[in-house]
């Protein structure tokens, strides 16, 4: 891979001169400035949106440990509610795992735009077991940063960043289970509506047209497809308004058609 | 409602599919870094399909949702949500945190209200 192919995710090969070469001392001081990085807006409203996804769960009488244990091993809080949600609607199992799995395919490109950008040395075997700390909020701050952060040291920074937001994870979804017990029924409502909330907000930053077609098609969609058949109407609605966003991207927003691969 | 939600192991088979689907889309991820461009046409394909699932989500928690929130009147949670969206657009520098706010305490207040 040259360069010249991708030159939007490439800054490793960018000298950095300065300042910015010696912005860590060593690969524990890049560690514990990634935690520190993660102990700020972004990593709130995540902790915000986990203690939502923890109540959620408990007005929906789910097990606490089923919750817990989505948050530990999942870690992506719309596919967390995804699960959540066809379970207690119940879809079946294939159409659950097939719903969660479409969602998680922006892990993918995530993770192809960010990795390429460690250091040569760093990006062995061990990437399988980091990589699980990759979400949403870690890899916005680490797209953000790394331009600025010597290349050996960027594993290790994206480590401490992702690990707290990981970290916070879970006590903010046990957090929302019990909370939702004991506080009134009045802010249980509030905790329950955070995540709702929380996406369609995020909706008015999508940039690219494609997506917001797609947001918009889906919006249109959802009512009719979920009195229609409400198990399947995850799935379907979004491979239908995504296809046909597609689509409409392809035919008449983009000049000239790309290929795959 | 509760009797129409998964029981017993459908419950962590469902949980055991959508870990390894989340966990498979990472490793894949890895194993793909460095080797194919973010821009082909396959993920800008599932982009749209998961903005789009997204989407539905959000709409069904909204419109249509189970448990305690459907104790609160459709045209609430439909004005609470505009008013929401409001406050986020109301400046062009970022309002997520204060938009945030103000759709759930406005959801708490009407909830003490009520």
């Amino acid at each position: 891979m040259s360069s010249a192919d991708q030159p939007y995710i490439d800054p490793s090969e960018i000298a950095l001169e300065g300042l910015a070469a010696e912005r860590f001392k060593n690969r524990s001081d890049a560690f514990w400035s990634g935690m520190r990085d993660a102990a700020g807006a972004p990593a709130m409203v995540l902790f915000a949106g986990m203690v939502g996804f923890g109540a959620m769960g408990r007005t929906n009488g789910i097990d606490g440990w089923f919750i817990t244990l989505s948050s530990i091993l999942m870690f992506a809080l719309p596919g967390q509610v995804v699960l959540m949600e066809m379970a207690v609607t119940g879809s079946s199992v294939l159409a659950i795992a097939l719903a969660v799995t479409l969602t998680s395919t922006r892990f993918v490109t995530m993770t192809v735009t960010l990795f390429p950008q460690l250091h040569e040395k760093d990006r062995n075997r061990n990437l399988y077991a980091s990589v699980h700390l990759l979400a949403m909020t870690a890899w916005a701050v680490s797209m953000k940063e790394f331009s600025s952060i010597e290349v050996k040291h960027r594993l290790s920074y994206f480590v401490g960043l992702g690990l707290l937001c990981w970290l916070i994870s879970v006590p903010g979804t046990i957090l929302g289970y019990f909370l939702a017990g004991l506080v009134s029924a009045s802010v249980t409502l509030g905790l329950v509506f955070i995540n709702p909330l929380f996406f369609l907000l995020t909706f008015t930053e999508v940039k690219p047209w494609i997506n917001r077609i797609a947001i918009c098609l889906g919006c249109f969609l959802a009512p009719i497809f979920t009195i229609l058949d409400r198990d399947t109407s995850l799935l379907t609605t979004g491979v239908i308004a995504g296809t046909i966003a597609y689509y409409i991207d392809r035919k008449w927003l983009r000049k000239r058609a790309g290929f795959i691969g | 409602m509760m009797n129409a939600s998964l029981q017993g192991w459908g419950l962590w088979f469902a949980l055991a599919g959508a870990c390894l689907g989340t966990y498979v889309c990472r490793a894949i991820g890895v194993l793909l870094s460095g080797r194919i461009n973010q821009d082909s046409e396959i993920f800008r394909w599932l982009a749209a399909i998961t903005y789009a699932m997204v989407a539905t989500l959000t709409v069904r928690l909204i419109l249509f949702p189970v448990g305690l929130m459907e104790s609160v009147p459709p045209w609430i949670r439909i004005l609470i949500c505009v008013l929401s969206i409001g406050v986020m657009v109301s400046k062009p520098t970022k309002r997520l945190v204060p938009a945030l706010l103000t759709g759930t305490l406005l959801l708490v207040g009407y909830g003490i209200i009520r």
